[in-house]
């Protein structure tokens, strides 16, 4: 791991399922990253398998140039076993995969950044506005607001962790810097991770799948001495597609057209372009049908 | 024309007019980011008063200021430049806004609303 003399970077977790090639999107969002946000500290925390494969289908020189930093860590294989989540290629095809996502809550000890944006993989930097984070004021910052691109859709179910709950935090971009308070916030978060049912029965989120979301809403509602929505939001709107949409094509580094699902008629798309705002594009089977000429626009 | 006919082209428009409503609904979220403007650790929506308000400090012979930016935090600036640079940016972003919004608004079909050739490519 490099040392904490870089002033800021970029930092994702790319861990693959049976089905899903995280790491593949790990690379094109790095590519994207370098091109539109002109940033080449790129952290990626991986594990053998995932990063083996990779290896073998995307190749080591590739790899390098997009990642800066490797992060190879072993998975707990308790947690992979239970932790089951609905993934959705459109609503056409939908399936029970495991979900990865437990050590997210190490990325403020993980990261060699003083300032570190934290992001998902399938959030595509299709611009640079994140730019407008670095040397903020605020030392951790990130969005409840969300905006879904089918701008008629709404999901009222997505606002709160249940329907007289906190604020829903979204996990998927945060911005923090080194400091004793953010320090405090990422504790937080490894104790709602650590105990998940005490946190469940107190906050009431619903099934049994442990998020991210809920556990840095949690941290937030705490950390903001439990006052609803204390922690600021990014600079930046969170743009969401949903699992049942679809990508059509990529037109260049900064422009992807999609298909939408029509909220009264599951199945059934309208079209839209997307240019020059970064997108988090729930449907990750999409994002790896369109990941080669994702790569020739950003190389 | 037959019922079905008439039908068929009321859906095409309905998609249409949804599909166009998107595309507006995108084209100002762009522009609503792109008149976002960081400087000295906080961030100010460039509009009308924010650029008015400056221009008359400058009048009023100001030079370093204090403003609320979109957080309600208080950040120091030294107005001039801050001023020719939302100036600027205004214009620029506004004026691709026009641009934009004018070629959409002549594209009657959902193919040319996306910038697609008929077949979809």
């Amino acid at each position: 791991m490099k040392k904490a003399n870089n002033k800021k970077g970029i930092l994702m977790f790319a861990h693959n399922n049976s089905e899903i090639d995280y790491f593949r999107l790990a690379v094109v969002n790095s590519l994207l990253i370098q091109k539109n946000l002109g940033i080449k500290n790129i952290t990626v925390v991986t594990d053998p398998f995932s990063l083996s494969h990779a290896e073998k289908t995307l190749g080591k020189r590739l790899i390098k140039k997009a990642i800066n930093n490797l992060v190879v860590v072993d998975k707990d294989k308790k947690f992979k076993e239970k932790n089951l989540r609905l993934f959705k290629d459109t609503s056409h095809n939908a399936k029970h995969l495991q979900f990865y996502n437990v050590n997210r809550c190490d990325a403020y000890d993980i990261s060699p950044y003083e300032e570190t944006i934290l992001l998902d993989v399938d959030y595509l930097i299709l611009s640079d506005t994140l730019n407008q984070c670095w040397g903020h004021n605020n030392e951790l910052m990130m969005n409840w607001k969300y905006q879904d691109i089918m701008y008629e859709r709404k999901d009222p179910s997505l606002d709160r962790l249940y329907d007289m709950g906190i604020t829903m935090y979204w996990a998927t971009v945060v911005y923090f810097r080194k400091t004793e308070y953010v320090e405090s916030f990422f504790n937080i978060v490894k104790h709602v991770k650590n105990n998940p049912q005490f946190y469940k029965d107190l906050y009431k989120w619903q099934g049994t799948l442990y998020r991210n979301d809920y556990s840095f809403s949690i941290a937030a509602h705490m950390m903001s001495g439990f006052v609803d929505k204390g922690i600021s939001q990014l600079p930046t709107t969170l743009y969401k597609s949903f699992d049942t949409d679809d990508i059509h094509s990529a037109i260049d580094e900064n422009t992807i057209i999609m298909y939408l699902e029509k909220p009264r008629s599951p199945g059934d798309f309208m079209m839209t372009k997307w240019k020059d705002l970064d997108l988090h594009i729930m449907n990750k089977w999409a994002i790896n049908r369109i990941s080669e000429k994702l790569m020739d626009y950003a190389k | 024309m037959t019922m079905s006919t008439r039908l068929t082209k009321a859906l095409e428009f309905a998609n249409y007019r949804v599909t166009l409503n998107n595309q507006q609904a995108q084209l100002k979220a762009k522009t609503q980011s792109l008149l976002s403007y960081s400087i000295n650790g906080g961030t100010f929506s460039i509009n009308i008063p924010l650029i008015t308000f400056c221009k008359q400090l400058i009048d009023q012979g100001q030079s370093e200021v204090v403003l609320l930016d979109i957080y309600k935090n208080p950040i120091k600036i030294e107005v001039e430049s801050f001023y020719d640079e939302i100036f600027s940016r205004y214009n620029e972003v506004t004026n691709d806004y026009y641009t934009e919004y004018e070629k959409l608004r002549k594209a009657r079909k959902v193919h040319k609303v996306l910038d697609l050739n008929e077949k979809g490519e």
